[in-house]
């Protein structure tokens, strides 16, 4: 949305103040980066009209943006409350549940969101990745057991040293997303299906789906922490804006976009409603980071057909 | 009257495939010149296309990647390529099979003469 169309929207609700000129506001900001703003904007409006449900979805959207997941889940429990058949909430209460490792709640509600739209493919995506987790956290307690059993048995550990290892790592393997075990190594997780594209360059690859959530994929700063959520949130604005653009430029749909900043190389490419994201630390050449992303967007395409 | 960036836009369109060259407002996407070849919709490339450069270097200093310095948008009928100062910033609008490598350093190289 342009800023013309941010500042009618202001105008609009300073003019009305009752209007529903907050929702499309808030979201537009929202996707802009302006987080705080977007949820003043949104808090006042769900306070004006507590009974609207998107008037609490937004809440929800801008809260998981801030990383402020349990108002998000708060917030999205609300709207089941007013409308107990809303997909976007379903959806988000999915995404922030898997982020909380609470597989079991995300797979009940990605369940029901792709049951509302059974057309969202990044929804069956999601459902099969957490699935898949889900049975690696089985495989986990079963091996859990089996270490007690032999425990009570009076078995000592040393009579069995590769099997007392092989559980212990199993114990302390997080519960990750697993690929399809056609396409990728079964170990890996969904954070680290472009990995092997990166070849070891100061990189990231991302695939976000049409609300800039991460479907797979990572960014890892140098202090460890990912940073793809962030990252995702930040950039996959630049689509919508692409998307906007092409309607009257007459070029067609828009296949990459490429910037370089002064710090990073960044590629993206449309997918399906989503997009995978490829940045790069400037160093590495521009050509290279195409390359890469042309090779993510197979792999994501292969990921996701291969989760249905 | 000639204006300081006559120079800038007719040694862009001088590349092969490249269709129209100007010079746009960052804040405003109105074109302060241009060289154009007939039939390019000059305001509405400079219009979105500043648009969609403010949003990237939005984007990108949100993110934490610094100033932004130049944008290729590739589409199934054509590309256009961005890069600019603070103020100002070119934009040229070209075909597909148009050498982005080579435009990619001429436009740099021009941006560095823009307010």
């Amino acid at each position: 949305m342009a800023n013309d169309d941010i500042r009618a929207l202001s105008e609009e609700l300073a003019a009305d103040p009752t209007s529903l000129a907050f929702i499309p506001l808030g979201e537009a900001l929202r996707r802009r980066g302006d987080l705080e703003v977007a949820m003043r904007v949104a808090m006042r409006g769900a306070e004006r009209h507590p009974m609207r449900p998107d008037a609490h979805d937004l809440v929800a959207r801008v809260s998981a943006d801030r990383g402020e997941l349990d108002r998000a889940i708060s917030e999205w429990e609300t709207v089941l409350q007013l409308a107990p058949s809303h997909g976007g909430a379903r959806k988000g209460l999915g995404f922030v549940c898997f982020q909380l490792g609470r597989l079991e709640d995300a797979a009940a509600h990605l369940g029901a969101a792709l049951a509302i739209d059974p057309d969202d493919g990044s929804l069956a995506a999601a459902l099969q990745t957490v699935r898949h987790a889900l049975d690696r956290q089985a495989d986990a307690d079963r091996a859990t057991v089996a270490v007690r059993r032999v425990a009570a048995t009076g078995e000592s550990e040393s009579a069995h040293p590769p099997r007392g290892a092989q559980y212990t790592e199993a114990l302390a393997t997080r519960p990750t997303i697993a690929l399809p075990s056609d396409l990728q190594d079964p170990e890996a997780d969904a954070g680290a299906l472009f990995d092997d594209l990166l070849e070891g360059q100061r990189s990231a690859a991302m695939l976000l789906d049409a609300d800039g959530l991460v479907l797979a994929g990572r960014y890892v700063a140098v202090d460890g922490r990912d940073l793809a959520a962030d990252i995702g949130a930040q950039l996959s604005g630049v689509s919508d804006e692409a998307s906007r653009a092409m309607r009257h430029l007459g070029l067609g749909a828009w296949r990459q976009i490429v910037f370089e900043t002064e710090a990073a190389s960044v590629a993206m490419a449309p997918l399906q409603e989503g997009v995978v994201l490829v940045a790069a630390a400037r160093p590495i050449p521009l050509g290279f980071v195409r390359r890469v992303l042309e090779r993510a967007v197979h792999r994501a395409i292969a990921w996701l057909e291969g989760s249905r | 009257m000639t204006s300081p960036f006559a120079h800038v836009t007719e040694s862009l369109i001088r590349h092969r495939g490249v269709l129209g060259a100007m010079v746009v407002g960052l804040d405003d996407g109105l074109i302060v010149d241009s060289t154009l070849q007939i039939g390019v919709n000059g305001n509405a490339f400079a219009a979105l296309t500043a648009s969609l450069y403010r949003k990237a270097r939005r984007s990108a200093k949100a993110a934490g990647f610094g100033a932004t310095t130049f944008l290729e948008l590739a589409a199934e009928q054509g590309r256009v390529c961005t890069a600019g100062g603070r103020e100002l910033v070119l934009v040229v609008v070209c075909e597909s099979r148009v050498n982005v490598g080579l435009l990619r350093v001429e436009l740099l190289r021009a941006a560095e003469q823009l307010p």
